[in-house]
């Protein structure tokens, strides 16, 4: 069995609001990120994906079953929603075992894995606690034990880490690599940094469409010459934000040292090209496929 | 194994703790207080004798009548009805026909009587002291009963006259000593004491538990959506059919047993209020269980499959309306008839076995439909949640953000 799904000219609507149009893509095993704005179509994606959703038109096979077969795809997925979240008297480990009943787990086997997952997502020794009593972070690990406890081959995780600290992020982070490593995992955000830390394939959406697909590295080549530095007094940061996209502002005294995104070099004081980084070549892309992502507030 | 899981959560969720309660409370302030000692001996006794029947009935009409206050309970709330001319003249017309009077000598009969009056809440009313009056000797029972359907029509329904309650209202007549002995000695015999004890039982088990499991089973099947587990849930591998079943089967049994320790309860009152020798004690397990459980299983497939379809306050509130309706429909009679499609089965007495019998076949085709209902209803709640979870159905929402009354640009 071939790991990977295929996703051809997939189109979705919500009543007569078209939510996704002709997707077309292609996830290989290891970690996939599928970046996007918020309202960008990702989590429609992902729930279609995992057959919670019911697509308009197109195809889709996971490691070559068509997903129309929902009891099979049930079989090979484990999803993590964007807002996990259990029945909270429970206790963290009664919660994974009841989730790993309905996935039709035999008890004996439940018992190991529970105990094995929390060893692994770092709950273990939480195991006692309501699911209610545990922190964002914790809760976010529980989401993906549960996720994993049949063992899935494909991993749909979908925003898993908006409103962590840093420290959990990376933990989080980490613990996606890991569990990467046999399987396909699909992660979508809208944070980049995510995506820069963990995915060697990505795709961009917005307004329900693949903006574009490829490699990280590619997604920065792609922006190579439109990223530049400019050093400008402060008082023109509003005048600049309204004309440049701006990725990254660090003020010295009376001086901003502005990152700005741009099909040619900007017409200020003290500019230089500059090396890409994935958030300015997000932007670029996005600017390129031509949506409007200048933050003109004043 | 999944149903004990369920069963679990069901025993820790607060409205279970509720339910057993209400049950519990239910149980002892009806049933044990009424039943703690030596049993009540029956005086009265329904006659079939039909001039019994349009005596009592002539006589309150005619009161009522000449009063124009006529007393009703249209869906059991008290309503003073005064009927206008026409619908007087028409009450009259009626009147005349059943008594074989003329309108001057009926109104005679009304200006000898004595006036009184009697204060219903702020309004007084005035009564007239009248004897008996007479029912023609050329009127037919059918044709008395047709008349009375009509009064009760002009008055709204919920009247003394309404045709299914007359004989109940007006038949009763003084049991003789022979009469009372055979009652007793039925209760004996025929009954093993514990057989009438739980018709009682079950009378009363039944109007409780044709409204409470709707609030254990909404909580349950919503809690999905309102924790937010709904994705969580609809991702997993077990087939709907399986998961509705097990939750179904978990919310019966455990919403039954609050109901078997009743009865254990009542069979321990029993053993203490009557000699053992005399006691058919499994009467008290086998009736209840076939007269209660169908009741349980039909109020929680209907609560699950309004739940799944619409939301939980719904389930509640159509629940509640069968209820009523149920409670309200039976009116005077709270034993001796039992409809094919009740949801809440009387027998409010521990005599009156033969009463009941005549109504046997009817009431197990009651339990028995209900029964079949109940799972054709759950695996429908199966087919309903197999689309859900497919995103092919997302339910109805009479009310909030999804409503789908509220307009959408």
């Amino acid at each position: 069995m071939e790991k990977k799904i295929e996703i051809k000219n997939v189109s979705k609507f919500y009543g007569r609001k078209q939510a996704l149009f002709d997707i077309d893509l292609t996830i290989e095993q290891g970690m996939f990120g599928l970046l996007g704005r918020n309202g960008a179509g990702k989590t429609t994606l992902m729930k279609t994906l995992a057959a919670l959703h019911k697509k308009k038109s197109g195809e889709i096979t996971v490691c070559g079953v068509p997903i129309e077969k929902a009891r099979e795809i049930r079989a090979m997925t484990g999803y993590l929603p964007q807002d996990f979240s259990m029945y909270p008297s429970m206790k963290t480990d009664e919660a994974l075992d009841y989730l790993g009943a309905l996935s039709g787990i035999p008890k004996a086997d439940r018992k190991k894995k529970v105990t094995s997952l929390l060893r692994k997502v770092n709950l273990i020794e939480h195991r006692h606690k309501k699911v209610k009593e545990l922190s964002g972070g914790m809760k976010r690990r529980l989401g993906i034990a549960q996720a994993l406890i049949h063992d899935p081959t494909v991993l749909i995780v979908d925003e898993p880490t908006a409103g962590l600290d840093p420290e959990e992020r990376i933990r989080f982070r980490n613990l996606l690599c890991e569990v990467a490593e046999e399987r396909i995992v699909i992660l979508s955000t809208h944070i980049v940094g995510d995506i820069e830390a963990t995915c060697e394939n990505i795709a961009i959406m917005d307004e329900g469409r693949i903006l574009w697909k490829g490699t990280v590295e590619q997604l920065i080549d792609n922006a190579r010459g439109h990223i530049f530095t400019s050093n400008v007094e402060k008082r023109f940061i509003p005048q600049i934000k309204k004309e440049y996209i701006v990725t990254g502002m660090l003020s010295q005294n009376d001086y901003t040292t502005v990152r700005i995104v741009s099909d040619s070099e900007p017409d200020l004081p003290n500019t230089v090209l500059t090396e890409p980084d994935i958030e300015g070549a997000y932007m670029y892309c996005l600017h390129s496929s031509g949506c409007d992502v200048k933050g003109g507030e004043e | 194994m999944l149903f004990s899981k369920e069963c679990r959560r069901i025993l820790t969720s607060l409205t279970f703790i509720i339910y057993c309660f209400v049950v519990g409370l239910f149980f002892v302030s009806q049933y044990f207080e009424e039943c703690n000692g030596v049993p009540y001996v029956p005086d009265e006794k329904i006659s079939e004798d039909h001039d019994v029947i349009m005596h009592g009935a002539v006589d309150d009409l005619a009161t009522e009548f000449f009063a124009n206050n006529y007393v009703c309970y249209p869906y059991g709330f008290y309503k003073s009805v005064r009927l206008k001319e026409d619908d007087s003249k028409k009450v009259e017309e009626c009147l005349l026909e059943v008594t074989g009077l003329t309108h001057d000598e009926l109104m005679d009969i009304r200006d000898s009587g004595e006036k009184y009056y009697i204060e219903r809440g702020v309004q007084e009313t005035m009564y007239y002291e009248i004897g008996e009056m007479p029912v023609s000797d050329t009127i037919t029972y059918e044709r008395f009963c047709e008349l009375m359907g009509k009064v009760d029509d002009i008055l709204g329904g919920g009247s003394n006259y309404k045709v299914d309650d007359i004989v109940f209202r007006y038949s009763y007549v003084p049991m003789t000593d022979e009469e009372i002995e055979g009652v007793i000695s039925d209760l004996y015999d025929k009954d093993g004491v514990a057989g009438g004890y739980a018709r009682l039982f079950s009378d009363y088990m039944g109007i409780v538990l044709g409204i409470m499991p709707v609030f254990v089973t909404a909580a349950l099947v919503s809690a999905d959506r309102r924790k937010r587990v709904s994705d969580l849930i609809y991702t997993r591998k077990i087939s709907s059919f399986k998961l509705v079943f097990s939750r179904y089967t978990a919310l019966v049994v455990m919403m039954f047993i609050p109901v078997i320790f009743c009865m254990i309860a009542a069979s321990i009152q029993l053993i203490k209020n009557f000699d053992f020798s005399d006691l058919a004690l499994y009467r008290m397990f086998t009736l209840p269980t076939f007269w209660l459980l169908p009741q349980i299983m039909i109020v929680t497939a209907v609560a699950m499959i309004v739940t799944e379809v619409f939301s939980s306050g719904i389930a509640i509130l159509l629940q509640f309306a069968w209820w009523f309706h149920s409670n309200m429909s039976n009116g005077e009679r709270l034993s001796g008839s039992i409809g094919k499609f009740d949801l809440i089965c009387r027998h409010n007495t521990i005599y009156g076995r033969d009463e009941f019998l005549l109504s046997r076949n009817d009431f197990i085709f009651n339990r028995v439909f209900f029964f079949i209902a109940a799972i054709v209803i759950t695996a429908l709640t199966a087919y309903i949640f197999e689309l859900k979870r497919g995103g092919r159905f997302n339910g109805f929402r009479l009310f909030g953000k999804d409503s789908i009354f509220r307009h959408k640009a």
